[in-house]
């Protein structure tokens, strides 16, 4: 069997954008836990996304504005809870459970209306040049401005916390926000912007699904691409190249398993299904085993409310 | 360039206490002042407030003769006071040089040459691209004195700044801050260590309960002067009658090995020693160098290998705490709210919690409130808890009052061994003085105690004999009369 090598180019290519939702919401929720906030709302807020970007989307016609709408929406949610926990202090665990709750709700109830309506083409970049490189031509070009950019992001994001004053602070306030807030940071300030980001990537996120990836409401289309990526989150211990890798194995056997179940190899489609879920997280943990690293990078105020007494 | 600092009629008012009542108090530039005060006494709500970290509910602070409003720890930066605070407001998982300069306006370059300068003008040594996780405790002070320096302060507070700190590292703090003052920076020194105060500071500010008691001069006091003024009361100093001690073996360790997992507590190497009836034995050292590693394996929160530990004749090395209760050891941890106690529960339910199997508190399962109440009242009445409430949670007791009855649940069954880990951590000096008089009392009724220690003073007075622990390493046993204070601080530092 002759395999062209331009067909692997393009099986890359579909794994790479099967990521790309994971690597949006999973860099936002990292530097909303770096900040020492828990939330678990990422799949709430990433479906939240996703219907408000395709409805945008058919309502004006406008990408654009369907894109930046699906942020904003991402960011009302999520200023919802960060008012709940860190102005009126409530259980980060509780409020982000209740948020994707929430989230998967509304979104049906609004998604009703937009069910089996065609989502319009997005344009993709450097089309021409696919053919030009063999193999690295369909991994390279013609895709999304938002494929691009979800794989800039785990790079940005790291030389945002390692190498900017900002970065600097946030890991402040999740080391410790007593000692934060001592020398004069204002932590509920820091906590709040690094939710609302967390909400306008994981609303990126959804939109890249229902206008790009698959351009289509389907309910409950997130599919717990949202728990994944809280579990990238944490089981890359809070490093965003390591998200990258989770994301891209993850990505793989999503796609691997599907062309295994379509050839018919004799695993159980269940077992299939669930081995991208094991697989990442077996490796993650694998990579991530340097207990001195862990502790470096593990916000020390993960899920702690923070009250200033005075 | 004279700087004065003045407090004028401060009040701050808690829910249920006063903790600073019309406190008025003058700084001038050029002496060190000391504010003694019991734990409690209002010292660190009072410098809270000079540093911003606190809001007055009345009252007014000035700064050469400026009214400062001082709402946020900024606005006591911007206006040239440092704090170095009691626990460090540092970011332990971030580099030394990040944790400077994150509040800090210069750019790196900068920022690394003025504190290349510091370091070499007060002979600081400190890596500053390591976490700060890996720095001792007095590195760590040194990290925050430096945050302040670089911002040129004119006054520099310092909260119960040796708590943490070796005899060695204390004595280079106390020339650092000398010369800061000849300097001009105004000092304040916040402690309750008497000693501290009279060989440091020019000046003495007393508080009790909130008020300020008296403003003296240094060299009108001595020791038994300020410590009447900080109690409110004639202190009578407790003694320890240093008998001849049984020969009769209670508890030998032998060859007892820890390794951890966790690369941030400290292996345990070749711990040998034995304790004889009606005998104390102190174990001194810096914090972090295995004493609360010790005290796991010793009370069974880490189990070891059966025949390392030898009690009463019995292998015990492999039993858990609850089954080594049973073999009459009782053991009082360092942390009276996390680890002693559960801060939710009540009194009375606490009490029953290192008491499962041998008595009559439950029947078939089922939990028997009377007598674990009456029990309770017991331990009450007897070690001199102050309340009569056993519903209440244990949240609410204060330190001297959770340690009390902390002591009392344990020794209440009458055990032969109490292990200890610093039981007066934290209490005021009434509550020290009867936890002293209740572990003298143990030896004397020929039961033994194994008292973990940072606390140099306590050790001398309460031992026999004493081991100085230092990187999970016990140095030689020593009979107490022949050790000096001097002596431990070296072998606390690592020297032999």
């Amino acid at each position: 069997m002759i395999i062209d090598i331009n067909f692997i180019g393009l099986i890359i290519a579909s794994i790479m954008a099967s990521a790309v939702p994971l690597i949006l919401a999973s860099c936002g929720e990292l530097i909303t836990e770096r900040s020492g906030v828990l939330n678990l709302g990422v799949e709430g807020m990433m479906i939240i996304g996703a219907i408000s970007g395709f409805a945008l989307m058919t309502v004006t016609g406008s990408l654009i504005i369907a894109v930046f709408g699906a942020m904003l929406a991402g960011v009302l949610i999520s200023t919802i809870f960060a008012f709940l926990t860190q102005t009126l202090i409530t259980n980060h665990v509780a409020t982000g459970l209740a948020l994707t709750i929430f989230g998967i709700g509304i979104s049906a109830m609004i998604g009703k209306n937009f069910v089996g309506i065609p989502g319009k083409e997005f344009p993709v970049l450097f089309e021409g040049l696919k053919d030009t490189i063999p193999l690295f031509g369909p991994i390279l070009f013609g895709h999304s401005i938002v494929f691009y950019f979800a794989f800039a992001l785990p790079f940005i994001t790291s030389y945002f916390l390692k190498k900017t004053k900002i970065g600097l602070i946030v890991r402040a306030v999740g080391d410790s926000p007593e000692s934060a807030s001592n020398q004069g940071i204002n932590v509920r300030l820091v906590r709040y912007a690094c939710i609302l980001y967390g909400g306008a990537m994981s609303g990126l996120a959804g939109a890249y699904l229902s206008m790009i990836y698959t351009p289509q409401w389907i309910e409950n289309m997130t599919g717990g691409r949202g728990w994944i990526a809280l579990a990238l989150v944490v089981f890359s211990t809070w490093n965003p190249i390591k998200i990258l890798i989770g994301a891209m194995i993850f990505g793989g056997l999503t796609i691997i398993q599907f062309h295994m179940q379509a050839i018919g190899v004799r695993i159980p489609v269940q077992f299939l299904t669930a081995l991208p879920y094991i697989v990442t997280i077996i490796v993650l943990v694998v990579i991530s085993r340097d207990s001195r690293k862990i502790r470096l990078s593990t916000p020390s105020s993960l899920g702690k409310s923070f009250h200033k007494d005075n | 360039m004279n700087t004065n600092l003045k407090i004028l009629n401060v009040t701050k008012i808690y829910p249920g206490c006063v903790a600073n009542d019309n406190v008025s108090l003058e700084f001038n530039s050029g002496k060190i002042y000391a504010l003694l005060g019991e734990n409690g006494a209002g010292k660190s709500t009072l410098v809270k407030i000079l540093s911003g970290v606190i809001i007055p509910d009345e009252g007014n602070i000035y700064l050469n003769e400026n009214n400062l409003k001082l709402n946020s720890p900024l606005d006591a930066k911007k206006n040239d006071i440092g704090m170095v605070f009691q626990h460090f407001n540092l970011f332990e998982t971030l580099s030394v040089f990040e944790n400077l300069i994150i509040d800090s306006d210069d750019e790196r370059e900068s920022l690394r040459e003025k504190i290349d300068t510091i370091m070499k003008k007060y002979n600081f040594s400190i890596d500053l691209d390591i976490p700060v996780l890996n720095l001792s405790a007095g590195q760590k002070q040194k990290v925050e004195i430096i945050r302040c320096l670089i911002r040129s302060p004119k006054v520099l507070i310092m909260d119960e700044p040796t708590s943490v700190l070796t005899e060695q590292e204390t004595s280079e703090l106390f020339l650092s801050l000398k010369k800061f003052s000849e300097e001009g920076i105004l000092i304040i020194y916040i402690t309750h260590k008497l000693k501290e105060v009279m060989q440091l500071c020019d000046e003495v500010a007393v508080m009790r309960r909130g008020k300020l008691v008296s403003v003296s001069e240094i060299n009108n006091e001595n020791i038994e002067s300020l410590a009447n003024k900080m109690v409110g009361q004639n202190l009578k100093t407790i003694k320890k009658k240093k008998t001849k001690t049984s020969s009769d073996q209670l508890i030998k360790i032998t060859n007892l090995n820890f390794t951890s997992e966790d690369p941030f507590e400290t292996n345990l190497m070749d711990i040998n020693f034995s304790v004889n009836r009606g005998e104390c034995l102190g174990i001194a050292g810096i914090s972090g160098n295995g004493q609360s590693e010790l005290f796991q394996v010793l009370s069974g929160e880490i189990i070891s290998k059966k025949n390392s530990i030898e009690f009463n004749k019995n292998y015990i090395g492999d039993l858990n705490p609850q089954e080594r209760r049973e073999y009459l050891m009782a053991f009082s941890p360092e942390d009276r709210l996390e680890q002693a106690a559960i801060p939710q529960m009540k009194i009375f339910e606490n009490v029953a919690l290192n008491n499962f199997k041998s008595s009559n508190f439950f029947n078939n399962g089922l939990i028997n409130e009377n007598k674990i109440k009456e029990h309770s009242k017991k331990i009450i009445s007897d070690f001199n808890v102050n309340t009569d409430n056993i519903e209440l949670k244990s949240q609410f007791l204060s330190g001297g009052n959770l340690q009390k009855l902390i002591i009392g649940r344990e020794l209440i069954t009458s055990p032969d061994l109490l292990i200890c880990f610093n039981p007066t951590w934290g209490l005021d000096v009434g509550a020290i003085n009867y936890i002293h008089e209740t572990l003298i009392k143990i030896n004397e009724q020929n039961k033994s105690i194994i008292l973990i220690s940072t606390d140099t003073d306590e050790l001398l007075k309460l031992s026999d004999k004493i081991s100085v622990i230092h990187k999970g390493k016990l140095s030689k046993i020593m009979n107490s009369e022949e050790v000096t204070s001097e002596k431990l601080g070296i072998l606390m530092g690592g020297a032999n």
